[in-house]
């Protein structure tokens, strides 16, 4: 019954949106009180929609299986953590909430825009439009409302047990709050260029909630790589796997777009270019969507799927696109801005930045399709994998910290000194130098990326740091919330490097009694131990490592291996010793048949300051946001 | 100049999108689908439900076989279209897979039962030859040869477009 009310309201809410939508394309009278109404309308719809989800928690809660899905995807024993996030373990209800936070950030959006803002009225008849259009999807080919008839089962089919894990539970909906905050700027920068008057101020408007939407990617990309990393047993923070990449792109473009729209709100420079990316940030994200619920790609992150949803979200995808991107040539001519770029200046540096991410997102862009063209023309598979990622984004990143650097303390609009006259930046580089000569001799590495990564860190590192004290001393104003960003930067770029360059992992062969040395750790394999719990059964390592070099301190490492009742799966439990500098991980293989088993042994160096690095990033961005919130 | 970026904008989205619809389209696209053909590998196992035992060479007409098992709960969700196809007249040989002979006979008596035969193979041997990897999964075999094997749930769009193709194509059930 809750369920068939459930359904019901998300069909009320659709037609809600489908009614804001007309009504928006009907304010053409400047008649103000259908504007109103446009705005009423839309709020509905979102209440309907938001009740009727919440009335699905609900079902998830009580384990009503008459609903095919929840029964699909949820199991009685489960905590009731696990019975709400089995909600989005799988498509129809990850698509759900996809929708929701879709109509939760238009909803905000809508609340805090002014009734005289003459672009709310289209704006949110878009968005209503782009509801509208998922809320389809959701309810033709993918409905989670689906029920089982006559008799339900007595009980689920569980929940992927990989995906019984905190990190997990919270990661998709941090990703998709990201992905789809950015379809305010998209909405209300299409809404200005169907209106066509430039003298609107749409960058003061766009700017915070692109900001949020950004910082809420972020957290969501980095809680799946931490989750890659502890929890599936992968052993790593990045795996260039199709669809870490397709949460990347719109990253990237985000990123790009958050400094374009300040270099556009402060000069009258590259408003085109932003609209563009505004467009291209959302753009992505359907494709993202688009990538991996047609199952164009296979994937651990793959939904189990059918072409009539792939055919759907493309056709859905090309009005959108069609319509954004076909009003934004239409408006080029106007859109271009006569202001020119003053070299050296600030928004000079931007620029080239800019061109730099647009490198980058085109480069992962064409390592996503290239496997896809071959496999359509050849008919064979081939897989893109780290080494092209890797070539691409080591220089490129390089040469845009040089330019970043280059960019603090220059001015807007006016070429700025560079080199030699600028002490500051003179001695970052001459900092920057001599601490990655000392560093490359010590750890005798002279590739170039360890060089490049190391310079380029610190430079980064250097310069925020003398703007700091500089500033202190002189009682400046310096922009605390893009040092606090770039300073987080710097320290992933190091991060990543040190990892890149340190990191190794041993597979080893050993039973019970025999000890393996690596580096200064003494590894012995002491005893198994056989777990039955209530929905697994695993088989436990005991390790006691000796650490060498700090006194012969001893501690011990429980890698397992779990079998799931349920759906017969396997899993790794990976174990972890964090010391300061690196983590230790260990990961239990197969027993093989002269009784010895497989062990991998990684030493990780400052994987923990990755994500560390991304939450100062975070940090940074929140700082931006609430001063351009209050100072909208 | 400024007309070919105008167009341009337009014109490389829209070509990306009709390439993904010309993958979309493309008739193979169902990732359960195999169509690699393969005779039904030799076996001897139970009935579930009488007391005889089945041989490969019983199995030398034309019919579907699904894999299923009491404890899969989309087995469950698939049982309805099979009742269909079973009422439309289609043969449908049960594989009953990995499961214990009361539970799965229960099953069949308080869903009632699609099938017009039941093979019992408790440690899932001949599902292992016949390449399942789980349930439920569905074969279609014509004259001891497997023409389809579709791995995962057997619906409506699926019947349509992965095995009524093969079906007319072969001229079968007619």
């Amino acid at each position: 019954m809750i369920g068939e009310i459930s359904h019901f309201f998300t069909i009320i809410a659709s037609c809600l949106f489908l009614l804001s939508f007309i009504f928006s394309t009907r304010t053409y009278q400047s008649n103000h009180n259908i504007e109103i109404l446009v705005s009423r309308v839309f709020s509905y719809g979102f209440y309907f929609i938001l009740i009727s989800f919440l009335l699905y928690v609900w079902l998830a809660i009580q384990s009503d299986f008459s609903i095919k899905y929840i029964a699909q995807h949820s199991n009685k024993e489960l905590p009731i953590f696990y019975k709400i996030s089995s909600i989005w373990s799988a498509h129809e209800g990850s698509m759900f909430l996809w929708i929701l936070f879709l109509a939760l950030w238009s909803q905000l959006f809508n609340i805090n825009l002014s009734k005289k803002n003459i672009l709310k009225a289209p704006a949110i008849g878009l968005l209503a439009f782009i509801l509208f259009g998922f809320l389809m999807f959701l309810l033709f080919t993918s409905n989670p409302f689906e029920v089982i008839l006559p008799i339900a089962p007595i009980n689920g089919a569980d929940i992927n047990p990989v995906l019984q894990d905190p990190a997990l539970a919270i990661h998709p909906p941090f990703l998709y709050l990201g992905y789809v905050g950015f379809v305010i700027a998209f909405a209300y920068n299409t809404a200005f260029l169907i209106k066509g008057d430039m003298d609107i101020n749409w960058e003061r408007v766009v700017r915070p909630w692109s900001l949020a939407a950004w910082i809420l990617l972020t957290i969501g990309i980095s809680l799946g790589s931490w989750w890659a990393y502890y929890e599936l047993g992968w052993g790593g923070y990045w795996f260039w796997d199709p669809v870490e990449n397709v949460a990347l792109m719109p990253w990237l473009a985000g990123t790009a777009l958050i400094h374009s729209l300040y270099v556009s709100s402060r000069t009258k420079a590259l408003k085109s270019w932003t609209i563009l990316l505004s467009i291209s940030v959302f753009s992505l994200s359907l494709f993202g969507a688009f990538i991996v619920r047609s199952g164009i790609i296979d994937s651990i992150h793959s939904f189990a799927n059918d072409p009539q949803r792939g055919l759907y979200l493309l056709g859905f995808s090309a009005i959108l696109i069609t319509i954004s991107l076909g009003f934004y040539a239409y408006r080029l001519p106007v859109l271009i801005s006569t202001n020119l770029v003053a070299s050296k200046s600030k928004e000079a540096f931007l620029s080239i930045n800019n061109i730099i991410f647009a490198t980058l997102i085109f480069a992962v862009f064409l390592g996503v399709m290239y496997p896809l063209i071959f496999d359509f023309i050849y008919g064979e598979r081939i897989s893109v994998g780290p080494p092209y990622y890797n070539t691409i984004f080591a220089p490129l990143t390089f040469l845009a910290s040089i330019f970043l650097v280059f960019s603090v303390g220059s001015l807007w609009k006016r070429s700025s000194q560079l080199f030699f006259i600028n002490s500051a930046l003179s001695a970052s580089i001459l900092l920057a130098t001599l601490i990655t000569l000392y560093l490359v001799s010590l750890f005798n590495d002279f590739n170039w990326w360890f060089v490049g990564g190391l310079f380029s860190s610190f430079l980064i590192l250097f310069r925020y740091l003398i703007l700091i004290i500089y500033s202190f001393y002189q009682g400046n104003y310096f922009n605390k919330a893009s040092a606090i960003a770039h300073i987080g930067l710097g320290l992933l770029i190091l991060a990543t490097t040190f990892n890149a360059s340190l990191s190794y992992e041993k597979v080893i062969n050993i039973k019970p009694g025999e000890t393996y040395t690596a580096e200064a750790y003494e590894f012995t394999l002491i005893n198994f131990d056989l777990i039955n719990e209530s929905n697994y059964d695993s088989v436990r390592a005991k390790f006691s490592v000796k650490d060498i070099n700090s006194l012969n301190k001893v501690f011990f490492l429980y890698p397992e291996k779990r079998k799931y009742f349920i759906r017969g799966q396997i899993t790794s439990e990976s174990a972890i010793k964090i010391t300061p500098t690196k983590d230790i991980y260990m990961t239990l293989g197969d027993q093989l048949d002269s009784g010895y088993w497989v062990v991998n042994i990684q030493y990780n160096y400052l994987i923990r300051l990755i994500w560390i690095a991304a939450a100062v990033m975070c940090l940074g961005a929140l700082v931006t946001f609430t001063q351009s919130y209050s100072k909208k | 100049m400024k007309n070919l970026i105008r167009s341009l904008i337009i014109l490389l989205p829209l070509f990306g999108i009709y390439f993904f619809f010309n993958i979309l389209t493309e008739e193979k696209f169902y990732p359960g689908a195999d169509f690699r053909s393969f005779e039904v590998p030799n076996f001897e196992l139970s009935a579930l439900d009488i007391d005889v035992k089945y041989t490969s060479e019983d199995f030398d007409n034309e019919f579907l076989m699904n894999v299923w098992a009491s404890w899969c709960i989309t087995c469950r969700v698939e049982h309805g279209f099979l009742m269909k196809l079973n009422n439309d007249g289609y043969n449908i040989v049960g594989l009953n897979y990995k499961d214990n002979k009361s539970d799965a006979l229960g099953w069949l008596k308080k869903y009632t039962n699609p099938y017009s035969l039941n093979i019992h193979d408790p440690k899932g041997s001949l599902a292992l030859d016949m390449g399942v990897t789980g349930a439920p999964e569905t074969f279609l075999v014509k004259d001891g040869v497997v023409l389809v094997h579709y791995s995962g749930e057997v619906n409506k769009v699926i019947w349509d477009n992965v095995f009524v193709p093969i079906i007319k194509e072969n001229k079968m059930f007619q």
